[in-house]
């Protein structure tokens, strides 16, 4: 392993060397890749905002959900239903909003853009948050209960810590479900006029619109790099830190621990001098919360009853505000969508037969490379271990930043241009799908006990046997779950897939993306735009409760592998 | 006079599921003064969790009262500590930060604070441990933890629910003839011991009065007085004899 210096230097003479080459061959990028890392700063911005945004909500509302069992009967479906929505289906109508609140003004565009990251992150970092405070071992509640372990002081020493195992590997998911979704959006056409907020996105959109390939390049580098420096520094740490918050079970004995969704993190280095610079950077700020958590428990202690007068007045304004909201949407909605069935509505089921299967082929072609490959990887760590990170990289970049180069493969595949928009549609599809798939097989593969292992050796297992008779079940579980993930992200990316602005010739791909798209940017018809996302929701939602929760179920009885 | 410490005044407990009524706990009553060394044995199943869950006020009782100090008990009360089978150590928080957990509640300094862990620390013999987690630990120091957390608040009453029942045979026998010892140390608290097992070889070393419960519903068959001397001997003719007495009370 080197230093941290070591590291450095390389990093240093690559970036120059790249830098000095670039500008050689391409003059012109170069000037213009002199403003990507402040596209970057934008960018990183948004994902930032929207991401602290998303903690508090997820907290609140988990915390909320888990203690109150009232309040739990509405909020755990409400919560399901928005967890399967596909995110995109909330942007059309958030844009609309916010444009119209904003008039037009880039502030609101910005607000959109923020909304639109949050949907993508918030809904399962709460249900990891509900998940963990609701699986919180009797004995430890009942220990901090006999202990005194109330308000503020058990938030922080009980719940808060219980929820972090969850809420991090959860954060880190919607950190990349978030970049998925600010690429696609950071650029758009609606009523008539495009729309642009700086970031890496739309730089990335505008060098495909113009047929840039040294700009889609250095876009795609530039986030690539982004995207890695940011799990180098950040996830990394924070998914190692938080194993220790992991629960033990009651026997004392070692089990191994559940093996993440994403085998990430493995090969980056892990930079222990700049992490030490970096936590002595912090410490004050965690002195100053303990600080203040100290002052808070007293406040909370001594002052009983106004801390519950002031929540009480707190809850009363939120309901008002809440009523105030609510109400001036529906009458919003009722506004915008009074009217007679709009004629092409008639389309809508033959649009979603041909969306899903458009998903099916991706699906399949997923399935089967990944299946192979993960049982390559998990079984040959050692002779994967060159393997990884390329494939890490490519599974790093957002599927909608791949967009320009997506397009420009089909085009080069095929003539025609109505074929190659399929071709790139199912091409987006996939590549939104496979990285769940192969990410979660492998730590299925990896999960396979090595007792069961021997034993199928011993007893001279090989070939097709091994394969039907070990590989394969034990890949079942993971499979399902990475399934329910893979669908999910192709559900989303349907619209970006669907409706490619720089094909040459009108667009023209039936499907439920497509229609949404249509109806927000081109006819600006509400109340298709609203049936569309009906229709996408409900055979979304019964997707998930008809085939993929009831074999998840099964599966997970039949084929757990008991430690 | 003043009242007896603990009082169990006619405990039951039943739980409802489809309209039907499963008793757990039948009329349970008995009381606890000052030194007294209690166990209460039944085989498993009976309940004994849950009449000490009601005894520290985590559960309500369907009817019966629990008095302590002639007061109805509430489950923070700072007189008395908790010890569990599971040790229920918060796994993010370091030996001295688990034993604290109870006097930061309490909203005592930090410099007083850990003045007294570092005593119970000291006190169940796991000095130079203060800064590991619990996950560090074996399974019989993670319960000296949770004997230290328990002592740490300087309780009255001390519950212990099966504290010896996940731990391998050695590491639990030495560790019962350290709370012994504890115990006959009238400088350190508690004032009285109220300790739940199945085993009871365990409760007749360790008690000066035996609760014998039934299988479902928890009924009382009999209330012992254990009158052996101490240091008892496991080999000696009278352990036996109560050994087998409860044994027979219970099959």
């Amino acid at each position: 392993m080197r230093g941290l210096r070591g590291w450095l230097r390389i990093l240093a003479v690559l970036v120059i060397l790249v830098a000095i080459g670039t500008a050689v061959v391409f003059p012109e990028a170069a000037v213009r890749g002199l403003q990507l890392p402040l596209l970057a700063i934008f960018s990183t911005t948004r994902m930032v905002i929207a991401y602290l945004l998303s903690l508090v909500f997820a907290i609140a509302y988990g915390y909320t959900a888990a203690t109150n069992k009232r309040a739990s009967v509405i909020m755990l479906p409400v919560l399901d239903i928005l967890q399967s929505v596909p995110i995109l289906g909330f942007f059309p109508p958030a844009l609309l909003f916010f444009v119209a609140a904003f008039q037009g003004h880039p502030l609101g565009i910005e607000f959109a853009v923020v909304f639109l990251i949050f949907t993508s992150m918030s809904w399962n970092m709460a249900f990891g948050v509900y998940e963990s405070l609701s699986t919180i071992p009797v004995d430890l509640e009942a220990a901090a209960a006999s202990f005194g372990l109330r308000g503020w002081l058990r938030f922080r020493l009980l719940a808060f810590p219980a929820a972090i195992p969850k809420l991090v590997y959860n954060s880190i998911l919607s950190w990349s479900n978030g970049w998925f979704f600010l690429i696609a959006s950071e650029t758009f056409t609606a009523f008539g006029q495009t729309y642009t907020r700086p970031g890496l996105g739309s730089f990335i959109a505008n060098a495909g619109l113009s047929n840039d390939t040294a700009g889609i390049a250095l876009g795609i580098g530039v986030l690539a790099a982004v995207v890695l420096a940011l799990d180098t520094v950040v996830w990394r740490p924070l998914s190692v830190w938080s194993e220790r918050f992991r629960m033990e079970t009651t026997t004392g004995r070692e089990v191994s621990r559940p093996p993440g969704l994403y085998e990430r993190f493995r090969w980056l280095p892990r930079f222990p001098r700049m992490r030490q610079t970096f936590l002595a950077a912090v410490r004050p700020i965690g002195e100053a919360y303990h600080r203040a958590s100290v002052r808070l428990d007293r406040v909370y202690s001594s002052h009983r009853r106004v801390v519950r007068e002031i929540r009480l007045l707190d809850l009363a304004l939120f309901l008002v505000i809440l009523f105030l909201v609510v109400s001036a949407g529906i009458l919003g909605l009722v506004k915008l969508f009074f009217g007679p069935l709009p004629a092409d509505a008639g389309t809508i089921p033959v649009a979603a037969v041909s969306s899903f299967l458009r998903l099916a082929a991706a699906y399949g072609i997923a399935l089967a490379w990944t299946i192979p490959v993960a049982a390559w990887i998990g079984r040959n760590p050692r002779s994967s271990r060159f393997v990884t990170p390329i494939l890490e990289v490519f599974a790093s970049l957002p599927a909608t930043a791949l967009l320009p180069v997506i397009v420009g493969f089909a085009l080069f595949l095929v003539s025609s241009a109505g074929a190659a928009g399929e071709l790139a549609a199912i091409l987006i599809v996939l590549f939104s799908m496979q990285w769940y798939l192969l990410f979660n097989l492998i730590a299925g593969v990896r999960g396979i006990p090595g007792d069961l292992d021997d034993v199928a050796r011993s007893f001279g297992l090989r070939g097709a046997t091994y394969w039907r008779r070990v590989l394969l079940p034990a890949m079942v579980p993971s499979l399902l779950t990475g399934s329910i993930t893979a669908w999910g992200a192709g559900w989303n990316a349907l619209i970006v897939s669907e409706y490619i602005p720089f094909l040459p010739g009108p667009p023209r791909l039936n499907g439920l993306g497509y229609l949404m798209d249509v109806a927000t940017f081109v006819t600006h018809d509400n109340t298709m735009l609203l049936l569309t996302i009906l229709a996408m929701i409900a055979v979304v939602l019964s997707l998930n409760k008809l085939v993929w929760r009831p074999l998840l179920k099964r599966a997970s009885a039949k084929y757990r592998l008991e430690v | 006079m003043s009242p007896p410490l603990l009082e169990v005044k006619n405990v039951s407990k039943s739980y409802f599921e489809n309209g039907k009524e499963f008793k757990v706990l039948d009329l349970v009553r008995f009381e606890l003064s000052e030194r007294d060394f209690v166990c209460v044995v039944g085989p498993s199943g009976c309940g004994k969790s849950t009449l000490l869950r009601i005894i520290v006020g985590l559960d309500e009782p369907t009817s019966g009262q629990v008095l302590f100090e002639g007061q109805p008990i509430r489950a923070d009360n700072p007189q008395v500590a908790m010890v569990f089978q599971s040790f229920a150590l918060f796994p993010w928080l370091t030996i001295t930060q688990n034993v604290e957990l109870g006097l930061e509640a309490q909203g005592k300094p930090p410099e007083e604070r850990r003045k007294i862990a570092q005593k119970f620390i000291e006190a169940v013999g796991l000095t130079g441990f203060e800064n590991a987690f619990p996950r560090e630990l074996s399974g019989g120091m993670k319960q000296r933890v949770g004997i230290a957390r328990a002592l740490a608040i300087e309780p009255l009453l001390l519950c212990m629910d099966e504290p010896f029942s996940s731990l391998d045979p050695l590491t639990a026998q030495n560790l019962r003839d350290e709370i012994l010892q504890l115990w006959a140390n009238p400088d350190l608290p508690p004032k009285a011991v109220l300790m739940v097992t199945h085993a009871i070889e365990e409760a007749v070393y360790m008690a000066d009065r035996i609760i014998v419960l039934s299988s479902r519903p928890g009924r009382m068959i009999a209330e012992l007085q254990i009158d052996l001397p101490r240091p008892r001997n496991r080999k000696e003719p009278e352990f036996y004899g109560w050994v087998d007495e409860i044994y027979s009370l219970i099959v």
